[in-house]
């Protein structure tokens, strides 16, 4: 059939003196689009094909539609596009016949495959662009010329010259070009070019049709730019200016498309004379610019023409019927603002009437104006403006609200009315869409702190309204008191709150709030930093320690501010960016901020330990805050806050050894807290009853860091040590209270021996001993008067809440961590150290030490299982180097080496803890007390030497 | 030919809006409006001016009218009904609806109030009305073979429309009233970018230039909600159309975005019945409220309600729009009498009242006091605040819509004579356009382009459809304007593509005229093409030729390639920037060809003897008038030139 077919279309298509039938470039086409057609048939079509293009005689018509056919091939059979194009180009001597069949060809053919292939040489895509009668011919060259591999020099040309076309779309597709140009813009280094395609632009924005106007600004702006930036010093400004005025002159065009163009190209222009800028708002010849121009270069007549050119261009762009022209003038004017105070200052007016626009996206444009302004601190909010400022606020889209919300976040307000008649507004918004209610406390937060002075005013004038009214309840439920009560929190936090004093109560309102308040400063604090500060301001006044308040404030505002900071500056840097090159005068005020935050940044690592010790002190506070939970059976949470606490701790970084020493301290205080708690759910609450397994497990890993806690640290104070033995006493206490594991003497002992402990310390200073301990000791005495088993007194744990709820516990002396470092040079599993089995083998070891004195005992651990532990002592006098730091490389004897092919060892460090019971213990020449372990252990791989 | 303005009213005044075109024989009348000033004679334009013996349907094409305003429609019925006037009159369907509304009202006030003679009847505005042919937007009407006609929106009221109108090559422009900054319910003017002879335009404001319309919009809704927050009442005294519906817009969108729950009332009447009007006229409305169509109609108010004589009194906040506008009587006067006493109440005015009505006491100063007659006083105690929308374009819009469209004239009317004065000097000196200010009965006479029909030939044609660009390169002298930001500054390379200039015009008497490509030229007179060429034979120095050998003077061939060799070396050192070739028998810079010359007596010589034994060797030039500059420098040169020096060695041997 497929044979059928084409033998009798290619006979049609042979007979040379017949034009071929319809009837038969049909069918050929069915088998050019079939995909079915094998290749060979499609060969031989080609082939045909190609022949006949050759041929002279053919009429216009079969030209026609044979380079119709042969562009279906190519796009059917992509592989065979280069050859199809190659033919058609050698057949080009007849193109002055059919140019417009050609160029169509050609140009469809470059539209489906890639351009490598398709080159056309630019001598015959001149001639083609020349002989091309046809617009729609013109059009399709001008608009595939990048495409089709033309130089760039040559497109320029052709583009530039073909501006002058009569057929508007034809001057439209040129100006595209020109547009697509100018961005490989190799060949411009001659200024006279982009200034003539420039000047050719401008001539073109009094086109007749509205298409090609718009396309010549999009020239204007581009090439214009590129002349801007061949300028130099005061050139740049003019030539800036003389686009800007350009472009200026378009904004009153008839046309809504011209028009929006028009206003997205003066967004592009960056730096204009301040001058000019204010005309452009101004529908009035500004009669300041008139004297400036006195002395200046034209006839007062002259600039007066010129200057009523540009009059009031955005005024006239904000007042447009057209929302979309009045949204691009929005966001162009937005770029401009921040340059000048004078120009930020009238245009804020503008932006303000642009609030009452109907369309809600010209509202979302200027109010985002807005928010850019108060960003770059230019937003100087006036009386005047305040009704339609407010107003968006009650707007009844959500979005509008947001966003003008974010501007209050930012704005700073010049006196006491109009931060009053903001509160009033935010309170509005409050009542009437409570759904704002965290958005509105955030914002609160935010205004209560950037004008501390002037919220606190007015927290004393609405302070009635917070007490409690009815039999001491507070009204504490409306959204309005609460909103109050975060101003109030907001307020001491503030730099420029001069001795206005917020009654401490209100804190203590305020935590009853603590999630609603907490939830809506989540961006800014998270809840335990917000608990610590409301309970440090509420708590401490009532102690009458004003001055301790004082001290701890500023943590609390140096982490709230550091971290907004961060907050706040992203959104604004962020359209910066998008934004692309600001202008200079931009760039100081970003850099500005950095400077600010690097300086802060400076200070705080000047007083890092205290900065360190103190923020450490407040997560020792939240800590007890937590244990509460634990007493009120939510243990799930009071982990997960001391799980907080921790990855606070981890990000409070630090450089010297003394702060790490507390930081560790704290974070192996939080452990033992946490195994505390979990303990805390078994043996009393007796939630989880998963067997003593589970239990002795905790107990054992308590004991573990308790052993730690007491004897890695040095440089407790007397009352820190204290506290330490209290804990270990209480661990012991609650192991003992535990039926199943109660009266084990070795844990009697402990106690014993902590209790007297205790008391030989307690002799030494006058501290009181806590209940607890003398309960201990009670018990201790019973039971071991008793002698029996069955001492496991419950009443010892009503103390035991006791003494976690009334000791606060914090870190006050400099603790030291007694810490290692191991470390096996150049030794992992693919390079493991050689051994020949049977002989010992040397492991080089580097290590380092931090805080150890002479008197620790130090042992070197070298594992192999649980069963077979090596150990090497580690003379400290022998190896040398100060207290503080030790560092040396030590080659650790290893002997029982395996006869095996590989194994590894497991290496630590362990200190022996002085004050323990000595165990005898089994492995011989071991350390004879228990050990600490002064880091994790290291595994060390080891392979036979392999002979030959 | 030319364009002849006769102004019957509104010239140097506002008032009685009438102006009469004639346009290449066409005669058309612009409105024909009634001035509310006058009741005598002077109220009506003095049609007898068209013509003399009152026949007006042969010596007027057609009439059209721009708005429904009274003093652009008001004398129509008096023309068509008592005149006489036949002929076709055009207005745009808005018009057509709302303008026997307007005389109806004019007629009732004039009879039932005034108890004035009637100057026209019911009947009259209803068989004028029949006349009338209405123009849709953009519309191109042929009004016969040779009158055409288009209506572009206008804003400034529902259905104003500027009016387009083309005889052959001549067109115009009246732009009736229009307003080029938009409304909240109507849009800006609008119009294409024309080949215009004439513009009329009014210019009411020919001064002023008017700041943004949003403060004045910001200060209204802020006394309106600031009334009704505490409480108050608020009566707006509108006139029934325009006004009303664009402050109630702005209040229902403000209050829908307040989400405020106070009513607003609308009270009985007109303004209902003109709003049903608005409704169906969406398309003439502004872009926002034509988009807002597809959802709701805009002037379906959500939260205006129709206003019961009960609830005058009735408590609580609430906003009321009343008529008439200037509270001269009816039933805004009522509510305000009710209102005016309480100082929680607001009344806005208008910006203009006529003298003699409580709105322009309330305006002259803040009275406690109004006297109504002898037995009404009332106490004035409320907040009085004063707005102003005018729906007439400020100075500047004239302006930008003069150098939209760059016509060849401009004529004003429609403004006070002092202040279209200052325009019209702005319009000559900053747009350079001529421009007009005819009086009333004044004749403003306006050259009209010309066009004569020719035919083209077909190469013309041809070569007019190919592209055929040339880049010049201008001289730099002319762009010490930089600094004034000229727009005019020209580029240095500049795109020239004038096929027209290949063209040439033959106009023979007897015939018909056609224009030519300048090859058919040469064709149709049987001509050759002839180019001027000019030579000359210069001499150069040769010193030492002797030594070739060549004593007895006759240059051998390759001594000639040598000498021309020489030259085309020394001439590409000398103009190291230009392409000279070398084509063997002859070297050739752009038209300019040199060739050693052998002949003893060159006609081109000018030098008679030439002296051989110096060594002299000739070169004959020839150069076309185009390249004369270059001719001249290249020979200067040559003539200078002393080839000797470095003469190849090659027979020296």
């Amino acid at each position: 059939m497929e044979h059928h077919l084409l033998h009798i279309c290619l006979q049609s298509l042979k007979d040379n003196n017949n034009p071929p039938s319809l009837q038969a470039l049909a069918s050929l086409r069915s088998l050019i689009i079939n995909p079915n057609t094998s290749d060979s048939t499609i060969y031989s079509i080609l082939k045909t094909l190609t022949h006949s293009l050759q041929l002279s005689t053919n009429s216009l018509t079969t030209h026609h539609h044979i380079l119709k056919l042969l562009t279906d091939l190519a796009s059917h059979r992509t592989h065979l596009s280069s050859q199809i194009l190659n033919s058609i180009h050698s057949s080009s001597l007849l193109f002055t016949e059919s140019t417009q069949i050609a160029a169509e060809s050609l140009t469809s053919l470059a539209s489906f495959s890639n351009s490598d292939q398709n080159k056309i040489d630019d001598q015959l895509f001149m001639s083609l662009c020349f002989a091309a009668t046809s617009a729609s011919a013109r059009l399709r060259l001008l608009r595939n010329g990048e495409r089709l591999g033309i130089g760039t020099h040559m497109l320029f040309t052709v583009f530039l010259g073909f501006t002058k076309d009569p057929y508007p779309y034809v001057r439209k597709a040129s100006l595209d070009g020109l547009l697509g140009l100018c961005k490989s813009c190799d060949l411009f280094e001659d200024i006279s070019v982009t200034e003539g395609c420039y000047y050719r632009a401008v001539e073109l924005l009094q086109d007749n049709e509205h298409s090609v106007r718009s396309a010549a600004i999009r020239v204007v702006c581009e090439w214009g730019q590129m002349l801007i930036a061949a300028k130099e010093g005061n050139d740049k400004i003019a030539q800036s200016n003389q686009v800007f005025v350009q472009i200026c002159s378009m904004v009153r065009d008839m046309s809504v498309e011209v028009r929006v163009e028009a206003f997205n190209a003066l967004g592009k222009i960056k730096l204009v004379s301040e001058d000019i800028l204010l005309q452009t708002i101004s529908k009035k010849v500004l009669a300041i610019l008139k004297e400036k121009n006195s002395h200046g270069q034209c006839t007062a007549e002259r600039f007066e023409i010129l200057a009523s050119s540009y009059a009031g261009a955005f005024m006239h762009g904000l007042e447009d019927e057209f929302h979309e022209v009045r949204k691009s003038a929005c966001n162009s004017l937005r770029i401009h603002t921040i340059l000048y105070a004078e120009f930020a200052r009238r245009s804020l007016s503008l932006l303000m009437d642009m609030l009452n626009d109907d369309s809600m996206a010209v509202r979302l444009e200027a109010l985002e104006a807005l928010h850019h302004m108060a960003t770059f601190d230019c937003l100087n909010v006036q009386e005047i403006h305040m009704h339609m400022f407010l107003g968006s606020l009650l707007d009844s889209c959500d979005l509008i609200r947001s966003t003008a919300r974010k501007i209050f976040k930012l704005v700073k307000l010049p006196d006491l009315k109009l931060f009053r008649l903001s509160i009033h507004g935010l309170l509005q918004n409050l009542e009437r869409y409570s759904k704002d209610e965290a958005d509105v406390f955030s914002v609160l937060f935010f205004m209560g702190r950037s004008h501390g002075n002037f919220a606190a005013r007015i927290v004393k004038e609405v302070s009635q309204e917070i007490e409690p009214v009815l039999e001491g309840q507070l009204g504490l439920d409306s959204a309005r008191v609460a909103a109050f009560l975060v101003l109030a929190i907001s307020a001491p936090l503030s730099q420029n709150q001069n001795g206005q004093i917020i009654p401490p109560r209100l804190f203590s309102y305020a935590v009853t709030l603590l999630g609603r308040i907490s939830c809506a400063l989540s961006e800014v604090v998270d809840q335990d930093t917000l608990l610590a500060y409301l309970s440090q301001c509420s708590r401490s006044s009532t102690l009458g320690a004003e001055v301790e308040v004082e001290s701890l404030l500023p943590v609390v505002d140096d982490v709230v501010l550091t971290r907004t900071k961060k907050d706040v500056n992203n959104p604004a840097e962020a359209p910066m960016l998008q934004t692309g090159n600001e202008t200079s005068k931009v760039q100081p005020v970003t850099s500005c901020e950095l400077e600010y935050i690097a300086t802060s940044i400076v200070e705080c690592q000047a007083d890092e330990l205290d900065e360190v010790m103190k923020s450490v002190n407040l997560i020792l506070a939240r800590v007890r805050d937590a244990w509460l939970l634990v007493q009120s059976r939510c243990t799930n949470v009071a982990l997960r806050a001391l799980r907080d606490c921790k990855r606070e701790l981890a990000m409070l970084t630090s450089a010297s050894l003394e702060s790490s020493g507390a930081m560790a301290f704290t974070l192996q205080y939080l452990q033992v807290m946490k195994l505390f708690a979990k303990i805390w759910e078994h043996a009393v609450w007796k939630i989880r009853s998963n067997g003593t397994g589970g239990l002795e497990y905790l107990f054992g890993k308590l004991d573990m860091r308790l052993r730690e806690l007491r004897y890695r640290y040095i440089g407790f104070s007397k009352e820190e040590e204290l506290y330490v033995l209290e804990l270990i006493a209480v661990a012991c206490m609650l192991r003992l209270s535990k039926v199943e594991i109660s009266c084990s003497p070795t844990t009697m002992k402990k106690l014993s021996a902590i209790i007297s402990h205790i008391e030989i310390l307690n002799d030494k200073g006058s501290i009181e001993p806590s209940n607890i301990l003398m309960d201990a000791k009670k018990t201790v005495h019973e039971i071991e008067s008793s002698k029996a088993g069955i001492s496991c007194s419950l009443f010892l744990i009503t103390n035991l809440d006791d003494f976690f709820t009334l000791k606060q516990f914090s870190l006050c002396s400099r603790v030291r961590h007694i810490n290692a470092e191991l470390n096996v040079p150049g030794n992992d599993s693919e390079n493991p150290l050689r051994f020949v089995s049977g002989l010992p083998v040397a492991i080089p070891l580097d290590i380092t030490l931090y805080n150890v004195s002479s008197e620790n005992r130090l042992w070197l651990t070298m594992r192999m299982s649980e069963e077979s532990t090596q150990f090497v002592f580690l003379d400290l006098n022998i190896l040398g180097g100060c207290n503080e730091v030790r560092k040396f490389t030590f080659m650790a004897p290893f002997y029982r080496t395996l006869k095996a092919c590989s194994f590894s060892l497991w290496i630590s460090i362990g200190m022996e803890c002085a004050l323990e019971d000595c165990h005898i213990l089994k492995h011989c020449g071991g350390p004879r007390r228990d050990l600490v372990y002064l880091f994790q252990e290291k595994e060390v791989h080891l392979c036979l030497v392999r002979r030959g | 030919m030319a364009i002849e303005c006769l102004v019957l009213g509104a010239g140097q005044e506002v008032g009685k809006s009438c102006v009469v075109v004639t346009i290449n024989g066409k005669r058309i009348m612009f409105d024909c409006g009634m001035h509310m000033g006058y009741d005598d004679h002077r109220r009506y334009p003095d049609f007898s001016l068209i013509s003399k013996s009152r026949d007006f349907d042969h010596s007027l094409d057609c009439v059209i009218i721009t708005h429904f305003h009274l003093d652009h429609v008001g004398a129509l019925p008096y023309f068509t009904e008592v005149c006489g006037y036949n002929g076709p009159i055009y207005m745009t369907y808005p018009t057509k609806a709302l303008a026997p509304l307007m005389l109806e009202d004019f007629r009732k006030v004039l009879v039932d109030r005034r108890g004035e003679e009637e100057q026209f009847t019911s009947l009259h505005i209803s068989q004028c009305m029949q006349k009338v042919i209405a123009i849709d937007l953009k519309q191109t009407l042929q009004v016969d073979d040779d009158l055409q006609i288009r209506a572009y929106y206008a804003g400034h009221v529902l259905g104003a429309a500027m009016f387009y109108a083309k005889v052959g090559e001549s067109a115009m422009v009246y732009t009736g009233d229009y307003n080029m900054t938009p409304d909240r319910h109507l849009g800006a003017a609008q119009i294409d970018r024309l080949e215009l002879d004439l513009l009329i335009t009014e210019s009411t404001y020919a001064t002023t230039i008017r700041d943004s319309k949003y403060a004045r919009e910001r200060e209204f809704l802020k006394a309106v909600h600031e009334c009704v927050a505490g409480g108050g009442k608020v009566l707006i005294p509108t006139f029934a159309l325009g006004r009303a519906q664009e402050l109630c817009i702005l209040l229902d969108d403000y209050w829908e975005r307040m989400n405020l729950k106070v009513p607003i009332y609308f009270s009985a009447g007109l303004t209902i019945q003109a709003n049903m009007y608005y409704k169906i006229l969406i398309s003439w409305t502004s872009q926002k409220i034509k988009e807002t169509y597809a959802t709701r109609n805009a002037f379906d108010f959500k939260h205006v309600h129709n206003f019961d004589r009960s609830l005058i009194n009735a408590p609580g906040p609430c906003v009321l729009f009343a008529t008439p506008g200037m509270i001269s009587g009816g039933f805004s006067l009522e509510v305000f009498k009710q209102w005016a006493p309480c100082e929680m109440n607001l009344i806005t005015l208008p910006g203009y009242c006529v003298a003699g009505t409580v709105g322009h006491k309330l305006m002259s100063g803040k009275p406690t006091k109004i006297v109504l007659d002898k037995d009404t006083q009332i106490d004035v105690r409320c907040q009085i605040h004063q707005l102003s929308f005018s729906p007439h374009t400020d100075s500047k819009g004239i302006m930008d819509l003069a150098r939209f469209l760059s016509p060849k004239n401009v004529i004003l009317v429609h403004g006070e004579k002092p202040k279209m004065v200052s325009l019209k000097e702005r319009i000559q000196s900053e747009l350079r356009i001529p421009c007009y200010l005819p009086a009333n009965c004044d004749t403003v006479h306006i050259p009209s382009t010309t066009y004569v029909k020719a035919h083209a030939s077909n190469a013309f044609i041809r070569s007019c459809l190919n592209p055929n660009f040339r880049f010049l390169k201008r001289s730099t002298e002319e762009n010490s304007d930089q600094v004034l930001r000229n727009t005019n500054s020209t580029a240095p390379l500049q795109v020239n593509d004038e096929r027209v200039a290949e063209g040439i015009l033959i106009m023979e008497k007897g015939k018909k005229t056609r224009v030519v490509h300048q090859d058919d030229l040469l064709l149709m007179l049987r001509q050759k093409k002839h180019d001027i060429q000019f030579g000359y034979c210069c001499a150069a120095q040769l010193d030492n030729l002797e030594e070739t050998g060549n004593r007895d003077g006759a240059l051998s061939h390759s001594d000639k390639c040598s000498c021309l060799q020489l030259l085309f070396k020394e001439l590409s050192n000398y103009f190291s920037g230009v392409n000279i070739q070398d084509l063997g028998e002859h070297l050739q810079v752009e038209s300019f060809q040199v060739s050693v010359c052998l002949k003893d007596n060159c006609p081109y010589r000018i030098i008679d003897s030439p002296r051989k034994e110096a060594a002299t060797i000739f070169f004959c030039c020839s150069w076309s008038a185009a390249d004369e500059k270059l001719a001249r420098e290249i020979i200067s040169a040559i003539e200078r030139f002393n080839l000797s020096d470095n003469l190849p060695c090659k027979n020296s041997k």
